[in-house]
C-alpha cells in the first residue's frame, strides 16, 4: 500500500482504494442529517462485483472497489467506458444489475434515501430548471434537502453568479449553467461529491472556481469521485486514478 | 423537512414554471376552445342534441387538454436533467408524485371552471338550481383524470414515442372516471337530479381514492430505473 492509498485487492479483480483515511472524516453537515454508520472505517464507496446491463450491453463488469472517506479519485476512460453510468449508479439513479454497492455503509438499493442524504451529483447537463431563476433553483434544493437557512446568495456569489441570481436559468450559457450546478454542490456540500466532467463548459475563471472548491472540499474531508477527460487538471487534486475500459476497472492507482 | 412541504414545494415549482413559460396554458386553452367549437359544428343545429351533448363534450375537451398539460409537466422537467436532479434529493418518491399531481389538478380544475360556462353558453345548456354541484364534480373528475395522467406521463416521459403512447395507455384506464364525471354532469345540467348526481360523485370519489392509493404507492417503480 503506497502513500496514494491504493492497493490491489489480493483475491479480487481488480483493486481497492485503501480504507486508511489519512484525512479527517467528513463532518455530519450538508445534506447528511441522518444517522451515520455506527462503525469507524466504513468505506465511502464499496462496490462488490457490481455489473450493469442495458438491454444486451454490459456497461459495467464486476466492479470491485473500496474508497475511503476523504479521498479524491479521478475516473478516467474513453467515451462509453461506463464512467457516467457508475456515477449515476452511486447517486442512486441506476440500479446495479448484479453485485452490491454501498455508500458510507448504506446499500444503494435498499437505503436510497440515506445514500441521497450523503451524495450530490454534478451532471454534465447541470440539472437546473430552465424557467426558475438561479436563486429559485438553489432555494428548491435547500427546501427539498431540509437545509433551511442555508445562504443561497453566498453560494451564488462563490460560483460567480451573484449578478444574475434573479435571472432565469434558460437565459444562461452552458458555462453559467455549470456554475449554477457548482453553486448547488457548494450549498449542499454533502460528504460524497460525484462530478461528471466538471471542467467541461467552464471558462478559465470558472475552472479556477472549481479548483478552489475541490481544494476546499479536500481540506474539509469530503470524498470526491470525478469523471474527467481533463486528466492533467483533475489529477492535481487526486489521491488516485481509476481507469475504466469497456466497463472493467483495469487500474486503481496513484495519479503518477 | 416534512413530506407535505416537499409536496407543496414541487407543486409551486411546477405552477411557477408554467406561469412563466405559458406553453401549456396557450396550448390547452387553444386546443380546448377548438374542440368545443368543432364539436358544436359536428353536432349541427339541433338545439336539443347540442344541449344533451354539453357534458360529454366538456369532459372530452378537458381530457384532451389534460393529456397535453400532464405530458408537458414532465417534459420541461426532463430538459437539462432537472428531473434527474429532483430525484437525487432525499425526498420520498410519493411526495414528488403528489406535488406534480397537485399542480396538474389545480391547473386543470381552473381550466375546467373556465370552460364550463363557455360550454353551457355555446351548447345552450343550463345548470339550474343544482349548479353548485358542478365545481365539486369538476374537482373530483379532474382529480381522477390527473392521477392517471400524471402517473402515465411519468411512465412514458423517457420513451421516444411518448406523445403517441401517453393517450393510448391512459385513456382505457381513465374511462371509468370520465364516465362517472359525464354522468354526474348530465344529472346536474340536464336532469336537475341532485341525488343522482350525488351517487355518481360518490362513485367518482371511490375511483379517485383507489387511483390515489395505487398510483402513489407504485410511483417509485416508475421513476426508479
Amino acid at each position: 500500500m503506497g502513500d496514494t492509498g491504493v492497493m490491489p485487492a489480493p483475491d479480487t479483480d481488480p483493486a481497492r482504494l485503501s480504507d486508511r483515511a489519512a484525512r479527517p472524516q467528513p463532518a455530519p453537515s450538508g445534506v447528511a442529517r441522518g444517522p451515520r454508520p455506527a462503525e469507524d472505517g466504513v468505506p465511502a464507496i464499496a462496490l462488490d462485483g457490481v455489473s450493469k446491463r442495458f438491454g444486451r450491453e454490459l456497461v459495467l463488469r464486476e466492479l470491485r472497489l473500496e474508497m475511503a472517506p476523504g479521498r479524491v479519485a479521478v475516473l478516467k476512460g474513453s467515451n462509453g467506458a461506463g464512467k457516467t453510468t457508475l456515477l449515476r449508479m452511486l447517486a442512486t439513479r441506476l440500479r446495479p444489475t448484479r453485485g452490491r454497492a454501498r455508500v458510507f455503509g448504506y446499500d444503494l438499493q435498499r437505503q436510497g434515501d440515506e445514500v441521497r442524504r450523503r451524495v450530490a451529483l454534478l451532471s454534465v447537463l447541470g440539472g437546473n430548471y430552465a424557467m426558475l431563476t438561479a436563486r429559485e433553483n438553489l432555494q428548491l434544493a435547500t427546501t427539498l434537502t431540509g437545509l433551511h437557512g442555508a445562504d443561497v446568495d453566498a453560494a451564488l456569489a462563490r460560483a460567480g453568479l451573484a449578478a444574475v441570481a434573479g435571472g432565469l436559468a434558460h437565459t444562461f450559457s452552458s458555462g453559467m449553467k455549470k456554475r449554477l450546478g457548482l453553486a448547488r454542490l457548494l450549498l449542499l456540500d454533502p460528504p460524497l461529491w460525484l462530478l461528471d466532467e466538471p471542467f467541461a463548459a467552464l471558462d478559465e475563471d470558472g475552472r479556477r472556481l472549481l479548483e478552489d472548491a475541490l481544494t476546499a472540499a479536500r481540506e474539509r474531508g469530503r470524498t470526491v469521485l470525478m469523471a474527467s477527460h481533463e486528466l492533467e487538471r483533475s489529477v492535481r487534486f487526486a489521491d488516485a486514478v481509476l481507469e475504466l475500459v469497456g466497463g472493467r476497472l483495469v487500474r486503481a492507482g496513484g495519479p503518477a | 423537512m416534512s413530506d407535505l412541504v416537499a409536496v407543496l414545494t414541487i407543486a409551486r415549482k411546477d405552477l411557477l414554471q408554467e406561469a412563466r413559460g405559458r406553453a401549456v396554458t396557450v396550448a390547452t386553452l387553444f386546443f380546448s376552445a377548438v374542440t368545443l367549437v368543432m364539436m358544436a359544428f359536428a353536432i349541427g343545429q339541433d338545439s336539443e342534441l347540442l344541449r344533451r351533448s354539453a357534458p360529454g363534450v366538456l369532459w372530452v375537451a378537458l381530457a384532451f387538454a389534460g393529456v397535453i398539460s400532464s405530458a408537458q409537466s414532465f417534459q420541461s422537467d426532463l430538459e437539462e436533467g432537472a428531473f434527474d436532479q429532483l430525484l437525487l434529493y432525499p425526498v420520498p418518491r410519493a411526495s414528488i408524485f403528489l406535488g406534480k399531481l397537485l399542480a396538474n389538478w389545480l391547473y386543470l380544475t381552473v381550466l375546467g371552471l373556465l370552460m364550463t360556462p363557455v360550454t353551457l353558453v355555446l351548447y345552450g345548456a343550463r345548470a339550474g338550481g343544482d349548479a353548485w354541484l358542478l365545481p365539486p364534480t369538476l374537482a373530483l373528475g379532474v382529480l381522477g383524470f390527473s392521477l392517471i395522467a400524471t402517473f402515465y406521463a411519468a411512465l412514458t416521459a423517457n420513451l421516444r414515442a411518448r406523445e403517441a403512447l401517453l393517450p393510448v395507455l391512459m385513456f382505457p384506464v381513465v374511462v371509468p372516471v370520465l364516465l362517472a364525471a359525464v354522468r354526474a354532469s348530465e344529472a346536474i345540467v340536464q336532469l336537475s337530479n341532485a341525488p343522482l348526481a350525488g351517487s355518481w360523485l360518490q362513485l367518482l370519489g371511490g375511483f379517485d381514492l383507489v387511483y390515489l392509493v395505487t398510483c402513489t404507492a407504485i410511483f417509485h417503480l416508475v421513476v426508479e430505473e
